[in-house]
C-alpha cells in the first residue's frame, strides 16, 4: 500500500521517469519559489481530483469519463487560481497563466485516467499524494540547480525583514545566465534525466552480475 | 435514446455541482480581490507621482491604447498626466501605467498586471527595466521602440522578450504623443 505513495516520488517520477508535466517544469523552474508554489498547487488539485474521480468512478459513464475529469479537474484549478490571486498574490502574479494551465497538465489527467478511476479511494489519495510530491521534488531540484547557477541567488518567501532572497557570494555578480533562459531548462532537465537513466543502468547491470554470479559459483570467474 | 437522457443528466449533474461551489468560492475570494488590486493601484499612483497629487480617472474611449487618464497636480497647476495603457506582450494585455509631463516626456512607468512568461518577459515587473524610457518621450528624444534605439547596454537587458518590449514601449510612445497634444 505505502508503495503507491513512493512510486510516484522515485520509480515512477513524473518528472524524470514518466516524463508528463514537463512543459510547466520548463517554464516556471526559474526561482526556488515558483516550484514551491506551483508545487502545492499541483498536489492540491492532484488529490482533489483523484479523490473526486475516485469517488465518482462508478456514478460517471464510461462514454463522458473524459469531460467529465476535465470538469472536475478545472474545478480544482479554478479555485487554486482565485485563492492564489486573493491571499497570495505574489505567487500568483510569477505564476501567471501557468496556475491556469495546470488543467492542461498532463499529470493530472493522466493520473485520473490511468490509476484513479480504476482504484479504490485510499490508494488513489496516495498516488496523488506520491505523484505530487514527486513533482514538486523535480520541480524544486531543476529550479534550484537553474537558480543557484543562473543567477546566484535561492528565493523563497520574504518573510519579515528578509526579503526572501539567498544571495551566493561570487555567484551573483557573475551567473550563468544561459541556465536561467528557456535553454537552460531543457539543458538541466536533460542532463538530470540522463544522470537518472545511467543510474539506472548502473542498478540494472549490477543485478545482472549478481544475478549470474550467485546460481554458478562452479563455472568460476563469470563475469 | 434512454442512455443518452441519463448521460445528459449525470453529465449536468456534476458541472451544477462544480458550477455551484466555484460560485460559493469566487463569493469568497472576490471582495478580497478587488480590495487588493485598489490598494495596489493606489499604492502604484503614489509610487509614480510622489511630488504631485493625482486626480479623479477619467475614462478614454474609443481609443486601443489609451484606457484612462488621471490628471496629475503640483499646487494646483496642471503639471502633465497619468495614464493607464494597454499594452500588446507575448502572454495577451498588459496594463502599464505611465506618469508623462506636459510636452510628453515620460517621468515614472509601471507595469501593472499581465500574463507575461516568468523568467523572461516578466522582468519587465522590474523597476530597473523602466528606466531607459524615462526621460524620453518628447521631440529630442524619442521612445526607443527599436532595439537599435537603445545603448548596448540596455539592449541586453530585453533579450529573450522582444515581444514584450515592443509591446510596452509601442503603447509608450501613443501615449506620449496623447500627452503632448494635452488629450487629443
Amino acid at each position: 500500500m505505502f508503495n503507491e505513495f513512493t512510486k510516484g516520488i522515485f520509480k515512477e517520477n513524473p518528472i524524470f521517469i514518466i516524463l508528463l508535466g514537463l512543459c510547466p517544469t520548463l517554464a516556471v523552474s526559474t526561482q526556488v519559489v515558483n516550484a514551491l508554489g506551483m508545487g502545492a498547487g499541483v498536489i492540491f488539485v492532484l488529490l482533489g481530483s483523484e479523490i473526486f474521480v475516485s469517488l465518482l468512478k462508478d456514478f460517471i459513464p464510461e462514454r463522458i469519463r473524459i469531460p467529465a475529469f476535465i470538469v472536475i479537474i478545472a474545478s480544482f484549478v479554478t479555485i487554486v487560481d482565485l485563492v492564489m490571486q486573493a491571499y497570495a498574490p505574489s505567487l500568483s502574479k510569477s505564476l501567471g497563466v501557468f496556475v491556469q494551465l495546470i488543467v492542461v497538465n498532463c499529470i493530472i489527467l493522466g493520473r485520473a485516467e490511468a490509476f484513479a478511476s480504476k482504484r479504490k479511494l485510499g490508494e488513489s489519495l496516495l498516488d496523488a499524494l506520491g505523484m505530487g510530491v514527486g513533482f514538486t521534488l523535480g520541480l524544486l531540484l531543476i529550479s534550484a540547480i537553474r537558480e543557484i547557477l543562473g543567477a546566484g541567488t535561492i528565493t523563497l518567501f520574504a518573510v519579515g525583514s528578509f526579503d526572501g532572497v539567498i544571495r551566493i557570494p561570487g555567484l551573483v555578480s557573475q551567473p550563468a545566465r544561459v541556465l536561467a533562459l528557456a535553454p537552460g531548462a531543457l539543458l538541466v532537465i536533460g542532463f538530470l534525466k540522463a544522470l537518472f537513466n545511467w543510474l539506472e543502468m548502473r542498478k540494472q547491470s549490477r543485478e545482472a552480475w549478481a544475478a549470474e554470479a550467485a546460481p554458478a559459483p562452479s563455472e568460476g570467474g563469470a563475469s | 435514446m434512454k442512455d443518452v437522457v441519463i448521460i445528459g443528466l449525470k453529465l449536468f449533474a456534476i458541472c451544477a455541482v462544480a458550477a455551484l461551489t466555484l460560485g460559493g468560492i469566487n463569493a469568497i475570494t472576490e471582495p478580497v480581490i478587488i480590495q487588493r488590486r485598489a490598494m495596489e493601484l493606489q499604492q502604484a499612483l503614489d509610487e509614480l507621482t510622489p511630488d504631485a497629487q493625482t486626480g479623479e480617472a477619467v475614462e478614454v474611449p474609443d481609443n486601443q491604447v489609451i484606457v484612462k487618464r488621471y490628471p496629475v497636480s503640483k499646487e494646483g497647476q496642471n503639471v502633465g498626466m497619468l495614464l493607464e495603457l494597454a499594452g500588446s506582450g507575448y502572454g495577451g494585455e498588459m496594463k502599464i501605467l505611465v506618469r508623462y509631463d506636459q510636452d510628453g516626456t515620460i517621468r515614472a512607468v509601471k507595469l501593472m498586471d499581465n500574463s507575461e512568461t516568468p523568467g523572461l518577459g516578466k522582468k519587465a515587473e522590474n523597476p530597473v527595466y523602466m528606466e531607459k524610457f524615462v526621460n524620453t518621450g518628447n521631440s529630442e528624444n524619442p521612445v526607443p521602440v527599436r532595439k537599435d534605439m537603445l545603448p548596448p547596454e540596455q539592449a541586453d537587458s530585453i533579450t529573450g522578450a522582444t515581444i514584450t518590449y515592443l509591446g510596452v514601449s509601442k503603447a509608450l510612445a501613443e501615449g506620449a504623443r496623447y500627452a503632448a497634444a494635452g488629450g487629443d
